[in-house]
């Protein structure tokens, strides 16, 4: 029982990595329609340069990550200003798109690489004492990682359904040409699609780094994968969906591993993938995906 | 659903009288709905439809925008598969056969829209649409060009005979990417001949060409008629369905709402209404 | 040339066979039918460990230094053939999978998400193919007939180069068969509006399994080649950024195109990839291959906006005049309406 709860622990504070990774990863796509696989090369980008700030420059571990979140939505609107938004008004093919992402994706991960070498780094940070609560027990970061989990997924919900830009983004979603008929500047639009899931791929990454302890320029793209079984699974382009995604992808793997190797874990979040896939193939909650002839 | 409820149905819209009617001056049909039904997520595009195709008839398919003419004529097609009700086509019910059954059986359909294969040339256009050819399959194709050089040469005889008659000779090694709109029209036309069609739906075939190709067309449809095919004709511009079609289908909101010759339906005032409203 | 050469100059003549065979069997899915298989290496890995344990013998071998199942010793070609056979299966399942038809770039990450669970099976497993250590020691072929080996004889290493270029001239024949005989126009029907192919009669399902398996045939074999000249085979082999170097020969090669692709497999994986292993090594052990990478995502971004169609296109298929049976010219009398009832 005591295995279960702290198998439950772990998943939770999985489940609050991948659901910021996840949501940022289907907003962008509902808003802007691209599978961005660079996604997860932004996600390791931000976790060095948090690095770069927090060891090199001394900077607070807090500071770096906002900074480092910032700079990745930044990079990721010049991504779609200088090279997605240019082949799209050519016409490139869906899979043309996805192609060009992962160039981007192979670029950014080795460029990484080329830069601060391949060794494991870490942050300097102090460990703290772990935290109890009942039987459960995380370290600081990990209570951390789910409170900015819970708080970021909250802005994501009130920004969709409060905001002036979350309708937009919605309407956006649903109709993009009836959107720019109805007076929405569309190409704002996207690049807000784009700042903020570029945000969230940068704080994921950040805190990646923070709770594994210690991360290589391969760790975002580790997790992509991952990250795109949630959104799948939840449905792609659905904010809610790929948070359930996240959530169920972050407990599975973690009580997987209880019953099976954990090497296993990867495998069973992917099979549960594959026959939801095969199931249903737009995954849980199905609007975007059928509404765009994703799958029949 | 069963197909109980299906052929339950069935009855009751056969003895509708404007499907009798339709089968009284047409003769034999060669395809038939019965109480064809079709929504998306809350839109009806198409409810309850029972017509018959005549042979040898263009039988016109007409309504506003929205009408859910495409709809049906994917219905028929297999391109979309029915709620609700049968399609026949040649005595045999062929309601949840996919399209590529269909086509095989002589049911050859042109889209409204994007129905081009853009690097194809013209020529390949038409070679492709033949039927049962034998280098499509792989052992053949591995075999080498001697197992099916043959066929492929008669095929090309004989598109290239079509390319003659519909003036585009000249233009069979373009990209369809390559011609204009009034161009890929008949590029489709042509191909679904090339398919040796018994039964030929149109979507919309004179749309965005030139009035001069379209009087072209047109003179095609009425001659493949003298040939003995039969065609569904969807179109909104009503002079040519005047001079083309018979008998004519009208429909409004998913439903048929007038049918019989032109000019029966032209004087019936929920045809006007609807065409007005639409 | 010094043996040395010799021997970087082989390796470097059957890395681009290989990848030339592969990136033909991808070009077959991707480039001709739009079957977009991010996955492909798949194909390649089955291949070779299926070459790997049919040639290996039982695992107690070797001082029992791996674990791995089913091992048995197969004389050369029979391994090869066989992991043709299960590549092809492999194709099947893959095909049926995403049979129910789904977008394009879904599609495409569908596959990718499958090489990805093998490779975590295969890692976490370590008793089917030893895990993430991998198999090693695995023989080469017809060294008893050559006497020699891949690391004791330079002619060895000719002759294996002249297997696979032989190789490469029947997967040739087979690919510029498949893609100029009527089958290759109904797989580039599918691939352009597969609607419209399937409203001509043509079983866009039965074309799209069919390359994936014809595809997966010779991903297969570029693995079973592969693997007898390397002599190990690890998950770290087959990771999924290598099917995106397959892509990146046929994009800048020339898609659908079967001499561009050929091209584009001489110079991604075999000069970019390959190449560097005549140049002096600079800078710390790890940033070659960052670098290629690097100029990897730049060739593709680069071709993709520059010259999409590949520096050899796609050839415009032409057909040569040709007179009706009897007569001198062609005809434009034409019996279009066939009134026949025919078979289903
Ligand atoms: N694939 C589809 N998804 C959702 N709605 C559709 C689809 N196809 C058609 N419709 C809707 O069905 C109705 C009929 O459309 P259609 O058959 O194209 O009409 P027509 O061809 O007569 O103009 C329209 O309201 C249209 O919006
Ligand atoms: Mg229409």
């Amino acid at each position: 029982m005591s295995q279960f709860i702290a198998a439950t622990g772990f998943g939770i504070v999985n489940a609050g990595i991948f659901a910021l990774a996840a949501v940022g990863f289907t907003l962008q796509f509902s808003v802007t329609n691209v599978l961005n696989i660079a996604f997860g090369a932004i996600m390791t980008l931000a976790a060095f340069v948090a690095y770069e700030l927090n060891v090199v420059v001394g900077a607070d571990i807090w500071l770096a990550l906002i900074i480092a979140a910032a700079a990745s939505g930044i990079l990721s609107v010049l991504i779609n200003r200088g090279i997605i938004q240019p082949f799209l008004k050519r016409g490139t093919s869906f899979f043309g798109m996805v192609v060009i992402t992962i160039a981007l994706d192979l670029m950014v991960e080795y460029a990484v690489e080329a830069i601060w070498g391949p060794t494991f780094l870490h942050y300097n940070v102090a460990a703290g004492s772990p935290v109890t609560l009942g039987s459960l027990s995380f370290t600081h970061f990990q209570l951390v990682a789910i409170g900015i989990s819970v708080v970021g997924m909250l802005a994501i919900h009130l920004l969709l359904k409060r905001t002036k830009l979350g309708k937009a983004m919605r309407a956006t979603s649903c109709d993009p040409r009836l959107s720019k008929v109805c007076g929405i500047r569309t190409s704002r639009i996207h690049d807000a699609g784009w700042f903020l899931s570029g945000m969230l791929a940068g704080m994921a990454g950040v805190i990646l780094g923070l709770t594994l302890g210690t991360f290589s320029f391969t760790v975002g793209d580790s997790y992509l994968i991952v990250i795109i079984a949630a959104t799948m699974l939840g449905g792609i382009g659905q904010a809610y969906g790929a948070m359930l995604g996240a959530v169920v992808i972050g407990l599975v793997t973690q009580w997987s591993s209880l019953v099976i190797s954990g090497g296993y874990s990867e495998v069973v979040a992917f099979v549960i993938l594959v026959a939801v896939l095969l199931i249903r193939p737009t995954g849980i909650i199905s609007g975007v995906a059928a509404d765009r002839n994703m799958a029949a | 659903m069963s197909s109980d409820t299906v052929t339950g149905g069935v009855e009751a819209t056969r003895g509708g009288s404007d499907a009798v009617a339709v089968a009284e001056n047409g003769g034999k049909c060669i395809l038939e709905t019965r109480g064809v039904r079709k929504s998306f997520g809350g839109v009806v595009a198409v409810e309850n439809v029972s017509i018959r195709v005549p042979q040898g008839r263009i039988v016109g398919l007409i309504g506003p925008n929205g009408a859910g003419k495409s709809t049906l004529l994917s219905i028929l097609a297999g391109a979309q598969v029915p709620d609700a009700g049968s399609v026949w086509f040649l005595g045999e019910e062929i309601s949840r056969q996919n399209p590529v059954k269909r086509a095989r059986k002589g049911l050859t359909r042109t889209f409204q829209l994007s129905g081009d294969l853009p690097r194809l040339t013209v020529l390949e256009n038409l070679l492709l649409a033949a039927p049962d050819q034998r280098g499509e399959h792989l052992w053949a194709a591995l075999a080498g060009k001697r197992v099916w050089k043959r066929q492929e040469e008669a095929l090309v005889i004989r598109a290239r005979a079509l390319l003659n008659r519909f003036d585009l000779r000249k233009h069979e090694d373009a990209y369809v990417s390559e011609l204009s709109g009034g161009q890929r029209r008949l590029v489709e036309i042509m191909r679904s001949l090339m398919a040796n069609p018994r039964l030929l739906l149109l979507d919309e075939p004179f749309a965005g060409v030139n009035p001069s190709l379209s009087r072209r067309i047109e003179s095609h449809l009425i001659d493949l008629r003298a040939d003995g095919l039969t065609m569904v004709l969807v179109e909104h511009e009503l002079g040519v369905v005047e001079r083309c079609c018979d008998p004519v289908v009208v429909m409004a909101m998913g439903r048929v709402i007038a049918e019989g010759t032109m000019g029966d339906v032209r004087t019936r005032g929920e045809v006007l209404d609807a065409y007005l409203a639409g | 040339m010094s043996n040395s050469d010799i021997y970087l100059l082989t390796t470097l003549l059957v890395y681009t066979g290989v990848a030339m065979i592969a990136s033909w069997g991808l070009n077959l899915q991707i480039g001709e039918t739009n079957v977009l298989n991010f996955g492909f290496i798949l194909f390649e890995a089955v291949g070779a460990y299926v070459t790997a344990i049919l040639t290996l013998g039982p695992d107690t071998g070797n001082g029992g230094v791996q674990q791995y199942v089913f091992g048995a010793v197969l004389p050369f070609p029979v391994p090869w053939l066989v992991a043709m056979v299960v590549g092809a299966a492999l194709g099947l399942v893959m095909g049926l999978l995403t049979v129910r038809r789904l977008r394009g770039d879904y599609e495409a990450v569908v596959m990718l998400v499958m090489a990805v669970v093998a490779y975590y099976a295969v890692s976490a497993d370590t008793s089917l193919l030893n895990g993430s250590e991998g198999l090693s020691l695995i023989p080469a072929p017809f060294t008893g007939a050559v006497g020699g080996g891949p690391n004791t004889s330079m002619t060895y290493r000719w002759v294996y180069v002249a297997v696979v270029a032989l190789v490469c001239v029947l997967a040739f024949i087979v690919v510029n068969r498949v893609t100029s005989a009527p089958l290759g126009r109904a797989l580039r029907a599918v691939r352009d509006n597969d609607a419209v192919a399937m409203s001509l009669g043509k079983d866009a399902t039965r074309l799209r399994i069919l390359v994936q398996m014809v595809g997966g045939a010779l991903g297969a074999l570029a693995g079973a080649m592969l693997v007898q000249w390397v002599g190990a085979w690890a998950p770290g082999s087959w990771t999924y950024p290598e099917t995106f170097t397959l892509f990146a020969a046929i994009i800048v090669g020339g898609t659908a195109n079967i001499a561009g692709v050929g091209l584009g497999a001489v110079i991604v994986p075999g000069i970019i990839l390959e190449g560097v292993i005549f140049l002096p090594t600079f800078g710390p052990s790890y940033l070659t291959p960052a670098l290629q990478w690097i100029l990897i995502g730049v060739l593709i971004v680069g071709f993709m906006w520059f010259r999409p169609q590949g520096i050899i296109p796609e050839r415009r298929r032409r057909f040569p005049a040709l007179a009706v049976p009897g007569t001198a010219g062609e005809s434009n009398a034409v019996q279009l309406v066939d009134l026949e009832p025919r078979r289903s």
